[in-house]
């Protein structure tokens, strides 16, 4: 499947993605609050990390969902909230071991990622390359190319 | 009839065993039994549709086509008894089926206090669809409702009664509200929030008769205090495994049916999981009754692996708690409890997050519970690996989310 991959390298902090998405989302606001996307800074690290729901393959939002309202799209693979069945009872929060999982107070209803149908925003206003949309696999070989480069630099 | 799976259940384990089974094989035959018929549906969804947040068709969890789509059989009965030498089981005293492998998923049902009056009409519980469909009806505004217990489904049913414009009156034998979900200091943050509506909550008493007026209503007779009148009785005083039918088989029961780390029983080739289950925990005790949701996820999921022979164990369960209540996400997780000598961790108020609490033990994060924001949640989801992991952790309290972040993304050991 292809999903939203992060280059935490390539990130400049412009929380684009957050604003995109966020209009996506509301038609109406660009308020990076509701976001599905969150750029979190960490000052020591030097290090700025985008992140967004990973669509994990085993995927314990879903099953751990008591109203059946977490289902996986049939396609793009997205982990989708279909938000009218949704209790508001917070235990995808709770199964999300990475914090990709946010909640809409007014409407009291859970929401994340859903790969905008297969046209990510984040993706199209990320202005240093940082996300792409791109094939799972292809990700891992280039984990792997970028690893073997690290390792003929240092043995020269 | 012969089946190579058979499931008695169908709600969060059974489901769960019954998925994970054909996910991994396409062949065998699986057989769910369903005392209560009809499609799956979803009790903790309850108090979310009496409160009217969600409509009433959406209990169900699974559609119409779900049994033939899987090609699971399906057979509405109740399971009378268990012979575990024969391997087959017998559904409503009247016919056997026989089973190569067997998966207990019987959950559990209301503990019934023993209160003279509790065995008439206008006196429920909130934990089947029936209830549900009894109670419908009764929840308009104006109405006086009076709750027996506050446990976690209790204060559901009086939160969701206040909000359709009820008058509650919510009566509680102990001391304080909510024991196994929350601390005394989130306790009490939470009985405050509850009066502000309102509700008449009411501890240290106890209910000595249920009594019907002429008119229908009750009167409910306190010890010591003026009797509390009300339009209808909600009891909700705790659950017990269903493991009556077992008498007569080999199964070992000790409240619960003991389960080993593979979900299988003390008898070959028969498996137990969700509410009836007491298994083993994330912190090492062997047998232990959650009677939660996520619990009968996992136990569904191992015993099924098992069941087909992978010989997976499970990492043991870990209790976890969360619902929103008024315009608070009460939530908890692992252990937090007052009494355990932890070393304890209070997140500032100035956070923003509300009343937070995290326990340690050797710089390993053992637990946290909440009364306060959603935005904690996020810290809960990051916390769940942690605890599990029994990790040795290096973290700034005062900046828990930011370190517990480094953590999950590797920025940090």
């Amino acid at each position: 499947m292809k999903t939203v991959t992060i280059d935490r390298d390539k990130c400049v902090g412009c929380r684009n993605c957050e604003m995109a998405c966020a209009y996506a989302r509301t038609q109406e606001t660009c308020e990076s609050s509701v976001s599905n996307i969150r750029v979190n800074h960490y000052i020591e690290q030097r290090t700025l990390m985008p992140m967004t729901c990973l669509h994990c393959e085993e995927a314990w939002c879903m099953s751990v969902c008591p109203a059946g309202a977490i289902t996986r799209n049939a396609d793009t693979q997205a982990v989708v909230i279909d938000a009218n069945r949704c209790a508001g009872c917070k235990m995808c929060m709770l199964a999300c071991p990475f914090g990709n999982i946010h909640f809409d107070n007014e409407r009291q209803v859970s929401h994340k990622c859903d790969l905008c149908d297969g046209d990510p925003k984040c993706v199209g206003h990320c202005i240093a390359g940082a996300l792409k949309y791109q094939e799972m696999n292809d990700l891992a070989a280039a984990k792997r190319s970028k690893y073997d480069q690290m390792v003929i630099a240092t043995a020269h | 009839m012969k089946t190579d799976v058979l499931i008695i259940g169908n709600s969060a384990a059974g489901l769960s065993a019954a998925e994970t089974i054909r996910k991994h094989d396409k062949t065998k035959s699986v057989t769910i039994v369903s005392s209560e018929g009809g499609n799956a549906y979803s009790r903790v969804l309850l108090p979310y549709i009496l409160r009217g947040k969600l409509k009433e068709e959406n209990v169900f969890i699974r559609d119409n086509n779900y049994y033939q789509s899987n090609d699971f059989d399906y057979i509405e009965g109740k399971v009378t008894s268990i012979n575990n030498k024969e391997k087959n089981i017998t559904i409503d005293n009247n016919y056997s089926v026989n089973y190569e492998s067997l998966l207990i998923a019987t959950g559990s049902s209301p503990i019934k206090p023993p209160i003279p009056g509790i065995d008439q009409d206008g006196v429920y519980h909130m934990w089947t669809k029936s209830d549900m469909e009894a109670l419908i009806p009764h929840f308009q505004s104006g109405k006086r409702v009076a709750v027996i217990g506050s446990g976690f489904v209790s204060l559901q049913a009086a939160w969701a009664a206040v909000s359709k414009g009820l008058q509650v009156t919510v009566i509680e034998l102990a001391n304080r509200i909510m024991p196994s979900v929350i601390d005394n200091k989130g306790a009490e943050i939470l009985s405050e929030k509850i009066r502000s509506f309102d509700v008449d909550l009411r501890t240290e008493t106890m209910t000595n008769a249920i009594e019907k007026q002429p008119d229908g209503s009750f009167l409910i007779q306190l010890k010591g205090q003026e009797p509390v009148a009300a339009d209808f009785v909600i009891v909700g005083t705790g659950v017990r495994p269903n493991t009556g039918f077992l008498a007569g088989s080999d199964i070992t029961v000790d409240r619960g049916i003991c389960v080993d780390e593979f979900m299988q029983t003390n008898v070959e080739g028969i498996y137990a999981a969700g509410d009836v289950a007491a298994g083993p925990t994330s912190f090492g005790d062997p047998h232990q009754i959650h009677a939660l949701w996520p619990t009968a996820i996992e136990m569904g999921k191992f015993a099924a692996l098992n069941m087909l022979g992978k010989k997976i164990p499970y990492e043991g369960s870990l209790n976890m708690n969360v619902t929103q209540m008024y315009d608070l996400t009460v939530a908890s997780m692992g252990n937090f409890a007052d009494e355990s000598g932890d070393e304890v961790h209070l997140i500032p108020e100035s956070q923003g997050m509300g009343y937070m609490k995290v326990c340690s033990r050797e710089h390993r994060i053992v637990g946290a519970c909440l009364v306060g924001k959603t935005s904690a949640m996020i810290i809960f989801g990051m916390l769940r690996p942690v605890i599990r992991q029994h990790k040795q952790v290096t973290v700034d309290y005062m900046n828990l989310e930011r370190d517990l972040q480094k953590l999950t993304y590797g920025l940090m050991h």
